[in-house]
């Protein structure tokens, strides 16, 4: 299996094809001649994972093997992606788990005492208990928590070291105890080509001080897109704050990749190109459908959240970031990159009911579009999947709902979006306001919310596709809610067309991107 | 003969309103009850007489329905303020009208607005303490004198109200109209002048922050007052209605805020620390200097007491109606002030009917009036007014003349 | 319902009844190999189903054979030495010479007797392969791909079937006899199973290719057994399918030349055999045989379709 991703032309015998829609999915009829994205199939997992994580301890790149650098009295950090990686959260043991446990039997064996682990969380909600736990495991978890093994805290100005600026005068400022330590051990897995590397270290532990360099309009403009290192401001940013970060502490990444396995194998047929779907498919389509149609908002919530994903590890390297990033990103490369050629008219995108930032939460609206605008738009190499001055479909219905806990600043900057959707605007105006709002803070330090300055960069994150695109229409759209955040609902496919007719024309090239799971477009 | 809508005694249709008017979907149903079970009814008359040369027959041009008289059509208004009416009595104290008697100083037939308290002067009293401080709607003698009691024009016996085709009115009452101004604004005079009292009842210093809360008449009145007489900084309004977002946008507010969420949007634009307890509404730990609470709603002045800082202050502008939880008063070491009616003031000229009816020439009040109904129309007009704000109308006022 | 009932209406879209969709062109490319060993077949080889077909074959499909046409057996004697699994090699012809091997052996090879059948063919629809596998216990054979590692007949094998393969791999277009592929050798080889080489004779006239039903008239077929052929020691796989072919051709030309001309022939080296592309007929009716490439397609169906002397009483002496 592993078939290459390619892209389908949809012809008089292609079946209807899957979209997804927030909680729940369709099957929809695209126009003939639209043109369909699809992601490779799913790589083989590694067989043995634990042989191949001590493989890479051993042989790392760039680096001495890890037990080397591993001695009595150190002051050793073990730092982790938090709850926004893997999408959705993988099946226990996750993978983290596995390489901080053999990371902390090396460092038991080289004596080790004085050892941190850190949830990279940045600004992002705290994880609880239970999602440490689940995420580096039962043993681990209780040999370190809750004094060894915390959450970042970008808010604590004690816990914060600055190390300095970059040469373009950005300040770098990271977690104190990490930049104060004698080596940093950072545990990845990178789901998209814009994960790992450099942002590891120099955006899971910074503060607001130091974010606000590259998370920001400007930057996010610039970054063409940000799912490709080398052609994003963003990423250049993150380069030269890793640099400094570089001359103060020695890092060692283990950067893992997954295959292209989101769903379990009741959800097969999610993944599985339609035209070869067998009967039992289409019967677990149809009874997945109708269940999920039926289901209560709360229980087709529980559900979906409860779902955890039978990825499997497709690399595991280890060693210096700059020197390990090119090998995860070719493995990144090889599970998600399909080639397109030219650029559409139009794009679709079926929005999932998951994005980074409602692990075990509510997608709320300013969400639905960082995962729209942002994300699935940017899932590009080369450039965007739809020309300048085209249309974006997206198919999610973008309830008005918000996590009271987890989003309290997302409420209040819905409400800004009456006043201006456009993201300079909102970032002048009222970015400092929220960033430094002690409320939020506070929240965000002693409860379960995102930072203040949380929702911004989810605008931010699609102001690139808000100047390039010249209309964006949410197929199932609340109406409410999808002209307060400045776009147009449509009921079906055909009306979104129908609405697109002013911009593109009657008879536009459309072509729609098959995610999840995870694809990247190299369009040429 | 004169026509008129009188109120009168009816302890049934009192209580009967005034029991489903405080149950949940009874408030929604106002205006069907204000119509229905109101003890109004529409009389002919003979016509007042004037008692002595410093009185004078009006011609009410129009007379506008007020809050506080819905309030007393749906059995909201406390029973505090029985003793201080006189049955039956002709409601509506909103009048614009024309004098039909020579007065000194007022020809025949001019045409004014009235200052409806009827103080010490117009009851041929000496002036109390409170009327010589120039407080005049603190008057003391609003039950006796050569009058039935009646605090205000339209709540007493002898008088009339604004509701009819004739009614009197002493010298004292009377503000003449400059002749620009139409009659769809100075209708607005009484309430303006009632919004210019109440921002004059507390210090404001500059760059105060100012939350009005509702934006019907006196919510946008008192917003314009603010404007215009005081050095606020930002005034933030919580408007129910789009229409009454777009006027209290038009008049100067900061920032409109929805019904819903309110406190959080406060919050938003102070970075106070909310609170949420586990019963009760949300609240503020920080937030605004002031208040204005002009909705007559318990909701209304709860929201404001939940939304101030420390040491803040609420002003009740609206007829309060229910019971709110003080605590926040307590603990937050609030002011609470009252604002009724207006005052002629210490310095002649500079009282707040002068001050309203400068403001009102040259503020953008027009449409405020949008319905005028003719007497014998008074259930529509009672419920068109009940839900004025859901009907995009900021004031419902009687045409008495027509019909 | 309603909703149901739409998602129903959407999900047959582009799909037929049985809720297969056509590859849409653009993604041919990428077509997954025909899955064909994906219809399962192990239910056929249970005793219940063997029961059935024994007596479906037994009851049904020889009696209908039977009727129509005349076969003549010969050589079933040369069966009594086999224990265990053997491989039966025939040429093939037509649809009609599964039935007449499975009528001409005895019921105690039939009933552990498996058919290799076309996968591409056979197990393309369900309905198809469900019957194909009941009637005759067939078991996908994929004619194109290599997947010797994971072939079924292997293993069909080791659990003790005989099998009945046709290496020419597909039914002859003309009558003649084309080359043999190597898997039936290789199978022979790997396990160590005889192979037993069978001639079938007159199916083509019969019942070729497009045909549903045999010609009307009972046209007389003839079903050749041959000796048992065993691997040597030292011969390779292409040695041993060469020699399997031989055997073919000689049981073949004993319809015209008799047994022992048959022998001679062979031990002459005067049979046509295929090699490579060619076709060829060992002996055509006049008793010489045929390898002329170049000839007409007309003239191949011709030589093919003549139909054989009578049986007279046969000279096994010639003067």
């Amino acid at each position: 299996m592993g078939r290459p991703g390619f892209v389908l032309d949809v012809d008089e015998r292609t079946p209807p094809l899957l979209m997804h829609e927030g909680e729940g999915f369709r099957l929809e009829r695209l126009p003939l001649g639209s043109r369909v994205i699809y992601p490779p199939e799913s790589l083989p997992a590694i067989v043995d994972l634990e042989g191949a994580i001590r493989h890479a301890l051993a042989h790392p790149h760039g680096s001495d093997p890890l037990s080397q650098l591993l001695r009595r009295g150190m002051r050793l950090t073990i730092v982790f992606d938090d709850l926004s990686l893997p999408l959705p959260p993988m099946r226990t043991p996750d993978v983290r788990q596995r390489v901080i446990e053999q990371v902390l039997e090396m460092a038991a064996t080289a004596g080790v005492d004085d050892v941190e682990l850190i949830a990279a969380n940045s600004l992002h909600r705290r994880m609880t208990p239970a999602e440490l736990k689940r995420t580096v495991g039962e043993r681990v978890f209780r040999a370190f928590h809750p004094d060894h093994l915390r959450n970042h805290d970008a808010e604590d100005p004690g816990a914060l070291a600055h190390l300095g600026t970059t040469p373009h005068g950005e300040d770098v400022e990271i977690n104190r105890r990490a930049a104060e330590s004698d080596l940093i051990v950072y545990v990845n897995i990178t789901l998209t080509a814009m994960n790992g590397g450099s942002k590891s270290v120099s955006v899971g532990l910074a503060s607001y001080n130091s974010l606000r360099h590259h998370h920001n309009v400007h930057t996010l403009r610039h970054s063409r897109s940000f799912n490709d290192p080398a052609n994003s401001a963003m990423h250049h940013s993150y380069d030269r704050m890793a640099d400094v970060i570089g001359g103060h502490v020695p890092v060692f990444t283990i950067e893992t990749t997954l295959n292209n396995e989101p769903f379990p194998a009741a959800l097969r047929f999610l993944t599985r190109r339609e035209w070869e779907w067998n009967l039992t498919d289409q019967a677990s389509y149809l009874a997945v459908k109708r269940s999920n149609d039926l289901a209560t908002t709360k229980l087709r919530r529980r559900i979906w959240q409860a779902t955890e994903a039978p990825y499997g590890i497709t690399g595991v390297h280890a060693g210096a970031p700059s020197q390990v990033h090119p090998h995860t990103l070719a493995a990144v490369h090889r599970q998600q990159l399909t080639e397109v050629r030219g650029q559409a008219d139009v794009a679709i995108f079926g929005l999932p009911y998951i994005c980074p930032y409602n692990v075990n939460s509510i997608m709320n609206p300013i969400l639905v579009m960082s995962l729209g605008l942002g994300y699935f738009f940017n899932l590009y190499r080369g450039q965007p999947i739809v020309r300048q001055g085209g249309v974006a479909i997206f198919y999610h219905s973008m309830p008005h709902e918000f996590h009271p806990v987890h989003h309290p600043s997302y409420i209040d900057f819905y409400e800004l979006l009456t006043e201006t959707t456009d993201p300079v605007m909102l970032e002048t105006k009222y970015e400092k306001q929220f960033a430094t709002d002690p409320w939020y803070i506070h929240l965000y330090r002693n409860s379960y919310a995102y930072h203040g300055v949380h929702p911004f960069y989810m605008w931010y994150w699609g102001a690139h596709a808000l100047q390039h695109l010249d209309d964006v229409i949410f197929v199932g759209g609340d109406r409410s809610t999808t002209g307060r955040l400045g776009f147009r609902a449509a009921s079906t496919l055909a009306d979104a067309l129908e609405l697109a007719r002013d911009t593109v024309g009657g008879d536009p090239q459309i072509s729609y991107l098959h995610a999840p799971p995870m694809v990247l477009a190299d369009v040429r | 003969m004169n026509l008129a809508l009188e109120y009168r005694r009816s302890a049934g249709r009192y209580f009967a309103a005034r029991a489903i008017s405080y149950t949940r979907t009874g408030g929604r149903l106002a205006g069907a009850l204000a119509s229905n079970m109101a003890p109004l009814r529409l009389v002919e008359q003979v016509d007042p007489v004037p008692g002595d040369e410093s009185w004078t027959r009006i011609e009410p041009v129009l007379s506008g329905i007020c809050g506080s008289d819905l309030g007393l059509l749906t059995g909201r208004s406390s029973p505090y303020l029985g003793p201080l009416t006189s049955m039956p009595f002709v409601l509506g104290h909103e009048v614009v009208g024309r004098t039909l008697d020579e007065l000194p100083g007022l020809p025949r037939g001019s045409r004014v607005v009235i200052d409806p308290v009827l103080r010490c002067a117009a009851r041929s009293l000496p002036a109390c303490p409170a009327c010589l401080e120039g407080d005049t709607c603190r008057c003391d003698r609003i039950t006796t004198g050569g009058l039935a009691a009646g605090l205000q024009t339209g709540f007493c016996a002898d008088t009339g109200g604004g509701w009819s085709r004739r009614m009197l009115a002493h010298a004292s009452q009377l503000h003449p109209v400059p002749d620009p101004m139409p009659d769809e604004i100075a209708v607005l005079v009484e309430p303006l002048a009632c919004a210019v009292h109440a921002v004059r009842r507390v210090p404001i210093s500059p760059g105060a922050s100012v939350l009005v809360v509702g934006a019907g008449t006196v919510g946008l009145l008192t917003l314009l007052a603010l404007r215009k007489l005081t050095a606020a900084g930002e005034v933030h309004v919580i408007a129910k209605h789009r229409h009454q977002a777009d006027r209290a946008r038009e008049l100067g507010a900061t920032q409109v805020i929805g019904a819903d969420g309110a406190v959080r949007a406060i919050r938003r634009s102070t970075g106070a620390l909310l609170v949420e307890p586990e019963l009760g509404e949300d609240y503020l730990l920080g937030g605004m200097d002031l208040a204005f609470e002009c909705t007559g709603a318990s909701g209304g002045l709860n929201t404001a007491l939940r939304s101030l800082r420390a040491g803040g202050t609420v002003v009740a502008s609206g007829m309060p109606a229910g019971g709110v939880d003080l605590t926040p008063l307590w603990f937050r070491e609030l002011r609470l002030v009252g604002a009724y009616a207006s005052a002629i003031g210490e310095e002649p000229g500079k009282g707040d009917f002068p001050e309203a009816i400068a403001l009102a020439t040259a503020a953008p009040l027009d449409g405020y009036v949008d319905m005028k109904y003719p007497l014998d129309q008074w259930r529509d007009a009672v419920d068109h007014a009940a839900a004025a704000g859901r009907l995009g109308t900021i004031k419902v006022v009687f045409a008495p003349g027509r019909g | 319902m309603s909703g149901l009932r739409d998602e129903l209406r959407l999900l047959r879209q582009g799909r037929d009844w049985r809720g297969r969709a056509r590859v849409p062109r653009s993604a041919q490319p990428w077509e997954l190999p025909e899955a064909c060993d994906d219809f399962p077949t192990a239910w056929a080889r249970t005793a219940a189903a063997g029961t059935l077909r024994h007596v479906l074959q037994q009851g049904v499909l020889k009696p209908v054979v039977w009727s129509q046409t005349r076969p003549m057996v010969h050589g079933s004697e040369y069966l009594d030495g086999i224990r265990g699994p053997a491989i039966f090699v025939a040429n093939h012809s037509s649809h009609l010479d599964t039935p007449l091997v499975l009528g001409s052996l005895p019921s105690r090879i039939t009933k552990k007797l498996a058919v290799g059948a076309a996968a591409d063919y056979f197990f393309d629809s369900r309905t198809i392969a469900a019957a194909t596998t009941l009637l005759f216990n067939a078991f996908p054979v994929d004619r194109r791909a290599s997947r010797r590692d994971r072939s079924l007949a292997a293993e069909l094998v080791e659990d003790g079937w005989s099998l009945l393969l046709y290496p020419e791999g597909t039914r002859t277009v003309d009558g003649w006899l084309t080359a043999f592929k190597l898997g039936a050798a290789q199978l022979c080889a790997m396990k160590r199973v005889p192979a037993v080489p069978i001639a079938l004779r007159g199916t083509f006239a019969a019942m070729p290719r497009g045909r549903r039903w045999p010609r009307p008239g009972r046209p007389r077929v003839t079903v050749r057994i041959g000796r048992p052929l065993y691997i040597g020691v030292d011969e390779s796989v292409p040695e041993f399918r060469a020699r399997l072919v031989r055997a073919v051709a000689t049981l073949w030309a004993e319809t015209e030349l008799g047994w022992y001309r048959a022998l001679r022939a062979a031990a002459d080296d005067s049979l046509a055999l295929p090699t490579g592309s060619r076709s060829v007929l060992p002996t055509t009716a006049s008793g010489q045989p045929a390898d002329d490439h170049d000839m007409a397609p007309w003239r191949r169906v011709w030589e093919a379709t003549r139909p054989p002397a009578e049986d007279g009483p046969r000279q096994v002496w010639t003067d």
